[in-house]
């Protein structure tokens, strides 16, 4: 691991509140998290994938009874060999990290809904979404750099996702003229482009890049693009605030802009993770009390990368 | 992206191409053509209309499954539109060995002599691993290169 910067060690200790759990945290990071993959339901059973992993000689474990398709590798593999499997070249499973996949389990998306995924690639949590929605319904995903369209067109063509229509534009730009077309989505993924703190586990250069500056700028990105979508929700429809980031500027206070600027209400969600409640103080600011509710998944919690949630639903 | 909705006749004309060579007899989706050859599959739930407003305010890249290509007057199935249509293909399959599977996986022509001639589905056990075109002497692979597996 790289070193870490001072500033950097002083927020985290702040968040995470006691010397014993920061200590946690720095031995957690020194180590690559579990090998996750999700079974694509839109292809194969959870029971069949199982089954034909296992015959491989892979150990296979699913860690909740709940949500079946999601996997734990504990096998010891080559180099690349999650990613040459048959099994992954026929769209039989994505390879994902747990944490990841939370968001999509807190929005829930059903059959035959609407669904805006503003930056979808490379396309995990849309595969995620087309799969629980049984490939019923409509899923707009949206990014903005060709480069990574390419990716996730080629991800969502490996796991035969047939609901899902691409858009490459800025995210803010396309809310604005979707709101023109006066259309209004049921759910809402923003899972915001971020500083990415919560995946020192498997990409350490992270706190090379590390800087205060750049958590700074990219608030100011994620309130316009939280902003914008939020007002394509429908009444009583959801959307799910998401970042891979531990940062309170690029959580709680993003949540908190929307929760003062609309009628918005931060709503409970129901992890199979253990999760820390969303800080409500930070740095001589406070934030609205409903942002307890969200959830800030800690990597020494539960042998997972970091990921901060929050479910808000639009209340006329 | 072009986005042409096939009306109901166009897609009758794909059905029976498919029914003829693969036995499908359904698609349940709409078909939108891209280009002249290409044909993509969708589930979405929204009508020609909303497609065609949402196409002049974003730029639409794709929409729904890559599921065909119009080759001449044949069809070629798209490796995943074997596996969405597995329950539906009943003809001109072919079931290729543990070997054989190796090599189609690497992108590799199979060379094998074949009396017909045409797009068959290949078959290893109980995957579908996409479509070849059967010809004197070999059994070409379209396995697109992102989902071929490297040596």
């Amino acid at each position: 691991m790289y070193e870490l910067k001072p500033l950097f060690e002083q927020r985290m200790k702040n968040l995470l509140g006691d010397k014993e759990n920061y200590e946690k945290f720095l031995e957690i990071a020194k180590s690559e998290p579990p090998r996750t993959i999700r079974c694509n339901t839109l292809k194969i059973s959870p029971e069949e994938l199982k089954s034909r992993l296992e015959a491989k000689g892979w150990k296979i474990r699913q860690p909740f009874s709940e949500y079946p398709e999601v996997m734990i590798v504990e096998s010891v593999l080559q180099p690349g060999e999650l990613g040459k499997s048959i099994e992954h070249v026929l769209g039989y499973y994505y390879v994902q990290e747990l944490s990841s996949m939370m968001p999509i389990i807190a929005l829930a998306p059903k059959p035959g809904e609407l669904v805006l995924d503003l930056c979808a690639a490379p396309g995990s949590k849309t595969t995620q979404a087309s799969a629980l929605m049984n490939n019923q319904g409509t899923i707009i995903a949206n990014d903005n750099k060709l480069d990574r369209i390419q990716i996730l067109a080629s991800n969502l063509e490996r796991c035969g996702c047939m609901n899902v229509i691409v858009i490459r534009n800025d995210g803010v730009q396309l809310c604005e003229r979707l709101a023109r077309l006066n259309m209004k989505f049921d759910k809402i993924l923003v899972d915001a482009p971020c500083s990415a703190e919560g995946n020192i586990r498997s990409n350490p250069k992270t706190l090379l890049m590390w800087n205060i500056k750049m958590i700074e700028k990219l608030s100011r990105m994620q309130k316009k693009l939280a902003l914008s979508a939020f007002q394509l929700l429908k009444e009583d429809g959801e959307m799910v605030y998401s970042t891979c980031t531990h940062a309170p500027e690029e959580n709680e206070a993003v949540v908190d802009f929307l929760v003062r600027n609309f009628n918005a209400k931060v709503e409970k969600i129901n992890l199979p993770l253990k999760c820390s409640h969303g800080v409500t103080n930070w740095q001589n600011e406070k934030f609205d009390e409903q942002i307890s509710s969200a959830c800030r998944i800690y990597p020494q919690d539960n042998n997972t990368e970091g990921f901060f949630i929050a479910k808000i639903k639009r209340c006329e | 992206m072009e986005i042409k909705v096939l009306n109901s006749k166009e897609k009758h004309r794909i059905i029976e191409k498919l029914k003829e060579r693969f036995g499908i007899k359904s698609i349940p989706y709409i078909i939108v053509q891209s280009g002249k050859e290409r044909l993509r599959i969708a589930s979405i739930n929204l009508s020609t209309d909303e497609i065609k407003k949402l196409s002049q305010i974003a730029n639409i890249e794709l929409i729904g499954l890559y599921f065909a290509t119009l080759v001449n007057d044949e069809i070629r199935l798209s490796i995943d539109a074997t596996h969405l249509l597995k329950s539906q293909i009943n003809k001109n399959i072919l079931e290729i060995s543990e070997k054989e599977k190796e090599e189609w996986l690497k992108g590799r022509d199979l060379q094998k002599g074949n009396v017909e001639r045409g797009f068959v589905v290949i078959r290893y056990k109980e995957d579908l691993l996409g479509t070849g075109k059967l010809s004197e002497e070999k059994i070409g692979n379209f396995l697109p290169k992102e989902r071929r597996v490297k040596d």
